[in-house]
């Protein structure tokens, strides 16, 4: 506890002077920087200025209730008097050399009150400071320049930084991201929600698993309990696997085993594990009881049988 | 073969000395120079993508933000032409299961934008097929927007679901018939239309459709002493309505939402021909047989949810967000089965020629979820989360099945009436402070706390009743780091540490530690360098069991895009991923103690060298090279191998034509009869406007 204490003045000290740093070159004049409108802008940067006609900011500029018409630029990078007197880059606001949290906040004066932020301090992307242009650009021509649409393109764009999720693709057993027919934003929703891992939901609250495997989402009247409390993710690799059918392991007896253990009760300090007693008397021997789930098709969940057979 | 694929990763791993930022990590300047710029689709998305795209893509960063002096109204491509097969060598169910690409006229792409300058019905129109005329994927996708007065969105897919590995189900079932065959079609369709999107009341509504439809071989397990193959048909949909208010004013955001989904399934299942089951011997002297069987579900169920999505900042200082979900799904359920031959009812020794069953039950699960949050900044470095969780369900329900045993002259009936149950609570609590030290460094660190309980049906051996609950009781430390040292390089590690009193399985997360890394180096605008380092280690502490667990995955990449990919563009990725796992088990039947270990050493690596050939009478056309291999060791050794070589030739202004080899190979050093390989060839025309 006294050690982070310290830690954490340490760091409130250094984050201080830095703080304290920064504003500390001279200023070349004591007069706060004024709004100077876009056409200056233009002046200089031209092709970020055409580009930007076409795109969906461009809203800034044509709707008064953001009250920055004819001050789009400065609406994010704050007033620009003084990088247009001295063209210096130092002296205007670049969200891209802002710390990432520091940068989200110039995008949330206008989003944070979206229906696409509600689940954003759940997600990983924010607690991990990826910042908003990490996968968002802000001057793209065109309509659909914010971000990839395409779902080749939002594949690489994930790809990019999860190259080691990516790399899952590559078993035989996989989703069909590798040929295009799916993208990473069909499960995982980048701004975070309400499920752990960035899953997207359906329906008020279920795993957005169900729905392309809608026939899998119940409610069953007899349920397989690690559907509901572990997810799909409890036998199956979603990314990939070197398994039939995504599982875990190689054969599906050990899928089932591991947690249908047969073992003895838990002690009373770990009381309350719940799947271990014994399921059945098969001799494994037999290859016909090697595959559980020849049987035990309905694995998901029946309508019909606690024995989840039909 | 393996000297192609080596050929072409070699390739990839020549050109790593120099590459562009597909993707930026973190905001640096190139990334917010063109961060949604996809540098080589090829590379990611060999099935699918383009030389041309490629190439588009891998220049985009150094052309920053072009802007058309005049733009075009139609803007589009069509990419179609017929692929080849040669024999296929090796097991075709493997085939099927993994790949299942056949032959014949494709059209593998169609892209076009319409523009509208004077923007009447739409601005713009975009519409987007991929793989249609016999692939197991097809998409389609439309879009149309009007600012300020609508957004419209189409998307569909079919993707074929083929399983059929010969060692999966029962390898010596009668007839080596698959009994887990499965070749079902699901098509998805959404449609969403946003009336007035940039406005402060913004109305919209969706209509989404999950169809599945197919056959395949399921099984009749008959009393625990037989399984018999049976043919079936697989029919279900879904169908999800839903519409709602958005409210977004500056300081504050409101979403009502209230929706249905309807359900049915009306899978069937039959059998014509008298056939043996899976058991291979005599039972007290008699062989058991299935001569008919009629079985079908009638599974119908409805649900009506509400979701209230909340986010509000009262000062700058301080955000909240809140959702509140409510669900109330019902099935209800109708079930009959009939069949004839010769089975035996064990439990009173009795053979008996047939069987008839009815069934009917109903589920209602009330499902409630609730999550609510803030984040604090008091001072500029220093900012605080926190997150409080709830997700509580109740499935109550009730079947009741009454069965008829048909014997020589007389019948014996049954009937089984129960109520089965599921209630699941689950909450969490989690606070994080982020501290930015300098504009370089963030720490984070904080504190979760999981806790909940379950109650569920126990299986039917349960010596303790119809009922078992369990309890989840977890302490989770967090930390992390964000570090920019200098702007070409970032650098992100988080750590989780986690104590768990309870929790539901044996083989749920007890006392794990979880650790992730990444960092990117931009070394010049084309060239980035990514490595991922990730770890998961579990260990149960439940006396009398054991669960080890530990997985690490390391990563590197590299992609370099020289000239902007003038002449040539290099994406390289490979992955280490190692999986051991040892889990303690009693062998049913004799309760021997067992281990199940399971063990994964897996190179991974994807590789594209797109090359601009020099032109010769000025015709220069461009070469791919590249593919993916996953070699793994361990429990299920397998080999898969997807190199490809792609050529594409302009044949005038907006015509190219593009060749393509594809190499398919999977073996499995376990089941050596389930592996294959086989050549595609594709050859066609892409036009461009």
């Amino acid at each position: 506890m006294i050690a982070a204490g310290a830690t954490l003045l340490t760091a409130t000290l250094w984050g201080a002077q830095d703080q304290k740093g920064a504003p500390s070159s001279p200023p070349k004049d004591n007069k706060p920087a004024e709004y100077i409108g876009d056409d200056v802008c233009q002046g200089c940067h031209e092709d970020i200025f055409d580009a930007f006609q076409k795109n969906p900011h461009h809203v800034v500029e044509t709707d008064k209730k953001y009250r920055f018409a004819g001050q789009a630029c400065e609406s994010c990078h704050g007033p620009g008097s003084k990088h247009a007197d001295s063209a210096d880059a130092a002296d205007i606001k670049n969200p891209a050399h802002l710390a990432p949290g520091e940068a989200d906040k110039t995008c949330l004066v206008c989003h944070l009150n979206k229906s696409t932020q509600v689940g954003r301090i759940n997600g990983s992307h924010a607690k991990n400071e990826v910042a908003c242009i990490a996968c968002h650009s802000v001057h793209k021509n065109g309509p659909n320049g914010l971000v990839a649409r395409k779902t080749a393109e939002i594949n690489q764009l994930c790809s990019g930084c999860h190259s080691d999720i990516w790399a899952s693709f590559q078993q035989p057993f996989r989703h069909r991201l590798p040929e295009g027919a799916m993208s990473c934003v069909d499960c995982h929703n980048p701004h975070g929600g309400f499920l752990d891992h960035n899953l997207q939901s359906m329906d008020a609250n279920e795993p957005g698993c169900f729905k392309c495997h809608g026939n899998l989402a119940g409610p069953f009247t007899f349920e397989h309990p690690p559907m509901r409390t572990d997810g799909c993710m409890a036998c199956h690799m979603p990314h990939g696997s070197p398994n039939t059918k995504m599982l875990t392991r190689n054969q599906v007896r050990f899928v089932c085993l591991e947690c249908h253990s047969n073992l003895p009760t838990p002690t009373a300090n770990v009381a309350g594990t719940i799947g271990s007693i014994p399921p059945a008397f098969h001799n494994l021997i037999s290859p016909m009881f090697q595959n559980c789930t020849v049987c035990h098709q309905q694995i998901h969940g029946s309508y019909v049988d606690r024995g989840l057979l039909r | 073969m393996r000297i192609l694929i080596a050929l072409a990763l070699a390739a990839s791993a020549f050109g790593q000395a120099p590459a562009s930022q597909a993707a930026p990590a973190a905001p640096t300047p190139a990334a917010q120079a063109a961060p949604a710029a996809p540098a080589t689709s090829t590379t990611t998305a060999p099935a699918t993508s383009t030389p041309e795209a490629s190439t588009t893509a891998a220049q985009a960063p150094a052309a920053e933000n072009p802007a058309p002096a005049t733009e075009p109204w139609f803007t589009g491509s069509i990419d179609f032409g017929y692929r080849f097969r040669t024999g296929l060598n090796g097991s075709g169910p493997a085939y099927q299961s993994i790949v299942d690409l056949s032959p014949g006229l494709r059209l593998m792409g169609l892209d076009f934008s319409i523009v509208d300058p004077k923007h009447r019905l739409f601005d713009t129109l975009n519409v987007r097929a991929n793989n249609w005329g016999g692939d197991p994927y097809n998409t389609a996708h439309v879009d149309a927007r009007k600012q300020g007065d609508y957004d419209f969105r189409f998307d569909y897919s079919n993707i074929l679901y083929y399983s059929a590995m010969p060692a999966y189900a029962n390898p010596f079932a009668p007839g080596g018939v698959n009994q887990q065959w499965v070749n079902q079609y699901r098509k998805n369709l959404s449609l969403s239309l946003t009336l007035r999107p940039d406005k402060r009341i913004v109305p919209y509504v969706t209509f989404d459709r999950n169809a599945g439809s197919g056959t395949g071989i399921s099984t009749y397990p008959q009393g625990g002493q037989d399984t018999f193959a049976v043919a079936s048909s697989l029919i279900d949909h879904t169908s999800n309505y839903r519409g709602g208010l958005r409210i977004q004013l500056s300081k504050f955001h409101m979403t009502l939402e209230e929706g249905g989904t309807t359900y049915r399934n009306s899978d069937s299942a039959y059998n014509v021909n008298p056939t043996t089951g899976d058991a291979t011997t005599q039972l007290f002297g008699q062989t058991l047989q299935l001569n008919n069987l009629t079985q079908a579900y009638g599974i119908q169920a409805h649900s009506y949810y509400t979701r209230a999505l909340l986010t509000a900042n009262p000062v700058s200082w301080f955000n909240v967000f809140a959702q509140f979900l409510y669900s109330q799904p019902k099935t209800t359920v109708t079930y009959q089965d009939a069949l004839t031959g010769n089975f035996l009812l064990l439990n009173q020794l009795l053979f008996y020629s047939g069987q008839s069953d009815m069934a009917t039950g109903a589920a209602n699960k009330p499902h409630v979820s609730g999550n609510g949050g803030f984040e604090m900044r008091p001072f500029a470095h220093l900012r605080f989360t926190g997150t409080l969780s709830t997700d509580r369900f109740h499935d109550s329900a009730y079947s009741s099945l009454i069965q008829a045993f048909l014997t020589s002259g007389s019948s014996v009936n049954a009937a089984t009436l129960i109520s089965p149950l599921e209630m699941v609570n689950y909450n969490r609590a989690e606070l994080l402070l982020f501290y930015d030290i300098g504009k370089r460094l963030t720490l984070h660190a904080g504190y979760r706390n999981e806790w909940g309980n379950t109650t569920v049906t126990a299986s039917e051996q349960s010596q303790i009743g119809l009922y078992e609950s369990g309890k989840l009781s977890r302490q989770v430390a967090l930390a992390g780091a964000n570090f920019h040292p200098f702007t070409k390089l970032s650098m992100n590690a988080e750590y989780e540490g986690a104590s768990t009193a309870q929790a539901y399985f044996t083989t749920s997360l007890y006392n794990y530690t979880r650790i992730r890394a990444r960092a990117r180096y931009q070394a010049r605008p084309s060239l980035a360098f990514q490595v991922n380092f990730a770890a998961l280690e579990n260990h149960d502490p439940i006396l009398g069991s054991q669960e080890d667990y530990l997985s690490r995955d390391n990563s590197a990449s590299v992609n370099w895009t020289p000239n902007g990919g003038k002449y040539v563009a290099v994406l390289a990725e490979y992955d280490r991923e190692t999986i051991s796992s040892a889990i303690d088990f009693l062998l049913p039947g004799f309760l021997a103690p067992d281990v199940s270990v399971y063990a994964a050493n897996a190179h991974l690596a994807t590789s594209a060298v797109q090359v601009n050939v020099p032109a010769v009478k000025g015709v220069a056309a461009k070469l791919t090279l590249g593919g993916s291999m996953a070699i793994v060791n361990g429990t299920e050794a397998t080999r898969y191998y997807e190199p490809l070589v792609r050529l594409s030739i302009p044949a005038g202004k907006h015509v190219y034509w593009n060749t393509e080899w594809r190499y398919y190979g999977y073996s499995d050093q376990i089941y050596l009869f389930q592996g294959f390989q086989t050549h595609l060839f594709e050859t066609g025309v892409k036009l461009t406007r």
